[in-house]
């Protein structure tokens, strides 16, 4: 048994010092890292470049990697991006994270190769050496591993108690405002832990290597894994972090001890345990406070009060989008004209990739609904799209019912899930539910997804495409048709009493429930409907492929989707039907007509992850500023001349004032006299 | 400063009280919020609630509204049992509040808070119906129309009926709030500050709609105002709250002169000793 636990005390030290640098970055600077994974990776990929591939020896390697590469990519990022995040809304921050998690990874294959590398050294010098322990071998790689979760956690705890580096962190964490006023920078400490986390990142990309080799994925997922041990740490508590991280590694190795080796359940049960995690910890805050919510205990009265509550631009309508109403249905129409001639003209390879795209665009939609009007943050709707597909699947191929109906009822299960999901997420903050349903996904994928009936070796399930639509051109118009359906459903739900209730609620749950409103109803009206519409999107999905291969549904795929919509809008139904086109055509059109190859292949994935990323600068995303553009263009081409953004309009939804235009009036000053101010400001106090 | 003039009060009507709460505690850890508070507003009027920062004042209208949970005491909404009682079911019930920290809907227009309001209470299944109905589509009916213009006119919003939340001054805000508490058609409105942030011409304004709220649709209303003025000026009965005690309830010229009310707000030390006999006094009687 002292073996598993040394094994297992490994990914504990790789999990609880992941969790650590998540948690210093989240406690300083309000950004939860979803690219730690890939920070962690690309540090390791460059070890491994000086180590391996140049030669180059263990300390010299590890000292360039963690003492020079990872703090120049902590101050890069954070000068880059982090920084204007700082007052931004959570799903800002969230969206910005997964767009550099998706960015990352492809910049480490452009600058070092594809190369699969399933097995990298560590540390320790090749051959390791294996030391016996009470009968029990331990590899020099493991003691490093421990030795440098001890020196963190003691050298942490020094330094944060006893230096006046340790004092500002600590002052920023309850502070940033009261910290900036008594004469320290807050930005010279951010940038400072950023470093710090991203030498964190690159410690536990390091160490894992020898465990997991070198796999973006892999990474993201070993990291979405200490996701679990922040969340259990309520986002704060470094200490609980790294004690949850190492008994996590410890209990999945010894499940493996207790359980038999080659058993499906033990397989099971594994990825499973850090989900058991999530849920324990979740139902121990919730029975105890009632409420689990990341802006609790955040910040001291004056951040509070200088923090807009634009907190769901990105779930917002502006008062922009009204500036030129008559445009407002044109624009989308025009759009929609101009797709559905595409299959008249497209060459057949074309088309038959479009079948694809549009299924694709049904499934954003979904997005659109839970993100874009329900302002919640769910990283799952490409699981409820696999749930979808795989069950309509077996409805329709292993129980002989008719097609359409198959989807449907696929569409129905997946909206009954995310129904549940809903309830047990209601009264979760936006960063908390944004986890669970991250780990939701993953857990459905490993242990539903994973079954042969769904997988079948790797094959999937047929599924054969109604006859109506058997041919791609009339399957592209069937797409079409469910697409436009949905849309006009979203435009409906946008316009009547129930997205006017569903709005209510997205900005103020207390307000609504004083009016009357039923804030769970509405949650989880916008919870299953969103689900549905991905559910019925996944079938399409495969129906165009004629087939429902589970591994087209993975969760860290979706985070990638998720990237892409909001680069176009995520409150625009024609942003998805353009999102579900380009992401579909684009890499075609580079293999194809450009003729790159690996890895240009993957300059549509990094253009989009740096469209996530731009979100900083544009919440919006950008159909809504080609729109806007367009709008204001013909308003100038008409005689109208620039037409003026109203000045009540000017502070609307702004979050931080370094990103105002030079033509907009700063906000007041934090303390300013109140009837000055707007609302967008004010709330917030 | 305000201009509301100390003019007649409202005078209530009979009956059960519009909101009542008896022997209300409320702690946080080891801090009494309240203690064994106890108010009630009579139908129809306008009762008002005052005392320093920190007396209890929005605590107690969490307990009222339902959004707390008090560890003692019970509350009534219009004689009924509400104590338990979700927000929701409290404001089916004609319970409405305003917030002392704004609680708009940014996305949302001026005048489509108001309308959600009204739904909310007189077309409750639109909020389910309308999306299969094609709600969009539909025109709002001639009692919706007539009730929200006259709302957005009483409280003077017609001119930023159409404009968006987040672009609202501070005091016309805070009148947005006030109308959509009284769209949803209640009994009872519990007002946060409401003229927290309005100019005295916009304070009088406010007063004047109140006013006209409570004598034409017999509402009560529960005020919380730091502008003694304006309470005093409209109220019939006003509470006084300190450190979550209520140390007094009166009529405004009782509350103006009374020795337990100045000290709090003065800090008078001879005023305190004279509270204390004051407090004992009106506990036994």
């Amino acid at each position: 048994m002292l073996q598993f636990i040394v094994v297992g005390l490994v990914f504990g030290s790789i999990y609880a010092l992941a969790a650590s640098g998540l948690v210093i970055t989240y406690v300083s600077t309000g950004v939860l890292n979803f690219a730690f994974g890939a920070f962690a990776f690309f540090i390791a990929r460059f070890y491994y470049f000086l180590h391996v591939e140049k030669e180059w020896g263990i300390l010299l390697s590890a000292a360039v990697s963690l003492l020079v590469l990872a703090p120049f990519m902590g101050i890069f990022f954070y000068m880059a991006i982090f920084r204007f995040l700082r007052l931004s809304s959570q799903l800002i921050k969230v969206v910005v994270t997964i767009g550099l998690s998706v960015v990352i990874p492809v910049l480490a294959v452009m600058i070092f190769g594809n190369e699969e590398i399933f097995q990298a050294p560590g540390l320790a010098p090749q051959p390791v050496s294996v030391y016996k322990v009470f009968d029990t071998a331990v590899t020099l790689d493991q003691v490093i591993a421990y030795a440098c979760v001890l020196a963190i956690v003691i050298f942490g705890a020094l330094i944060l108690r006893y230096t006046e580096a340790g004092l500002s962190v600590r002052a920023m964490v309850d502070s940033e405002a009261m910290t900036s006023l008594s004469g320290s920078n807050p930005s010279r400490i951010a940038a400072g832990v950023w470093v710090i986390s991203t030498i964190l990142a690159g410690l536990s990309g390091i160490l894992a290597a020898p465990v997991i080799g070198l796999d973006p994925n892999k990474y993201t997922l070993l990291i979405a894994a200490a996701f679990a041990a922040v969340i259990a740490a309520r986002l704060r508590s470094l200490p609980i972090a790294v004690c949850i991280g190492l008994l996590m590694g410890v209990a999945g190795s010894l499940v493996q001890y207790f359980l038999p080796p080659d058993s499906e359940v033990t397989a099971n049960i594994v990825p499973a345990i850090p989900f058991a995690f999530v849920v324990i910890s979740l139902v121990v805050n919730l029975v105890r406070q009632g409420r689990v919510n990341e802006e609790e205990g955040v910040g001291g009265a004056l951040d509070r009060a200088i923090t807009p509550n634009g907190g769901s631009r990105l779930a917002a309508s502006s008062d922009s989008e009204n500036i030129y109403p008559k445009l407002n249905f044109t624009f989308p129409i025009i759009i929609f004209a101009g797709v559905c001639l595409l299959p008249l003209i497209f060459a057949p390879y074309w088309t038959s990739l479009m079948g694809g795209a549009v299924a694709l665009a049904i499934i954003f939609l979904s997005y659109t609904l839970v993100t874009g009007e329900g302002g919640m943050l769910w990283l799952c709707q490409i699981t409820f799209a696999g749930v979808g597909a795989l069950s309509s699947a077996q409805f329709a191929t292993q129980h002989g019912w008719p097609i359409i109906p198959a989807v449907l009822m696929g569409g129905v299960i997946a909206g009954l899930i995310g129904v549940v999901i809903g309830l047990l997420t209601i009264r979760l903050g936006n960063l908390y539910v944004a986890l669970v349903t991250l780990t939701f996904g993953l857990l459905m994928e490993r242990l539903v997804f994973n079954l042969q009936t769904f997988a079948n070796f790797g094959q999937g399930v047929a599924v054969a495409r109604p006859e109506f639509a058997s041919s791609d051109k009339d399957f592209i118009y069937f797409g079409l048709a469910v697409f436009a359906i949905f849309a006009v459903l979203i435009v409906n739900l946008r316009r009547s009493t129930t997205g006017l209730a569903l709005n209510a609620v997205r900005w103020s749950e207390n307000a609504s429930r004083t009016m009357g409103l039923s804030v769970i109803q509405m949650k989880m009206l916008v919870s299953g409907l969103a689900a549905f519409v991905a559910g019925v999107g996944g079938g399409i999905y495969a129906l165009s492929f004629k087939q429902a291969i589970p591994l087209d549904y993975a969760t860290i795929l979706g985070l990638v989707w998720l990237a892409v919509l909001v680069t176009f809008g995520v409150r625009s139904n024609i942003a998805a039907l353009l999102a579900g086109l380009l992401f579909t055509f684009s890499p075609a059109f580079i293999q194809t007509v450009l003729k790159l190859e690996a890895p240009w292949s993957d300059l549509p994935v990094l253009l989009f992850g740096v469209g996530a990323i731009a979100l900083a600068q544009n919440p919006e995303g950008t159909v809504h500023q080609w729109a806007m553009g367009l709008q204001r263009a013909l308003h100038k081409a008409s005689g109208g001349g620039a037409r003026p953004v109203p000045a009540a309009t000017a502070f609307a939804g702004r979050h931080d004032p370094r990103l105002d235009d030079d033509d907009t009036p700063p906000p007041p000053p934090p303390g300013s006299p109140q009837p000055e101010g707007t609302t967008a400001e004010v709330a917030g106090s | 400063m305000s201009t509301v003039e100390a003019t007649e009060p409202v005078r209530p009507d009979t009956g059960p009280a519009a909101i009542e709460a008896r022997d209300v505690t409320v702690r946080f850890g080891g801090l009494v919020a309240l203690s064994d508070v106890s108010l009630s507003v009579p139908p129809a009027s306008i009762v008002g609630l005052v005392g320093p920062n920190g007396a209890g004042k929005t605590t107690l209208f969490g307990v009222l509204s339902g959004l707390l949970h008090p560890q003692g005491g019970e509350v009534f909404l219009g004689g009924k049992k509400v104590t338990g009682a979700t927000p929701s079911k409290r404001s089916r019930l004609g319970l409405a509040r305003t917030f002392q920290q704004l609680e708009l809907f940014m996305g949302l227009t001026v005048r489509e808070h108001v309308v959600l309001g009204y739904r909310v209470r007189n077309q409750r299944k639109r909020l389910w119906s309308d999306l299969l109905t094609a709600g969009a589509l539909h025109r709002e009916t001639d009692d919706e129309k007539q009730r929200v213009d006259h709302l957005v006119d009483l409280l003077g919003l017609r001119s930023v009926a159409d404009v968006g939340a987040s672009s609202l001054p501070l005091g016309t805000a805070r009148r947005v709030e006030v109308a959509r508490a009284l769209a949803t058609g209640p009994s009872i409105v519990l007002l946060d500050e409401p003229s927290s942030g309005l100019d005295g011409h916009e304070t009088a304004q406010l007063g004047a709609a109140l006013r006209t709220v409570v004598e034409e649709e017999h509402v009560s209303l529960l005020l919380v105002e730091h502008d003694v003025a304006m309470v005093l000026g409209l109220s019939s009965q006003v509470a006084v709250l300190d450190f979550g005690v209520r140390i007094a309830q009166g009529t405004p010229d009782e509350i103006r002169n009374d020795p337990a009310v100045r000290a709090a707000y003065l800090g008078d030390d001879e005023a305190v000793e004279g509270t204390h006999e004051t407090t004992q006094q009106g506990g036994e009687a």
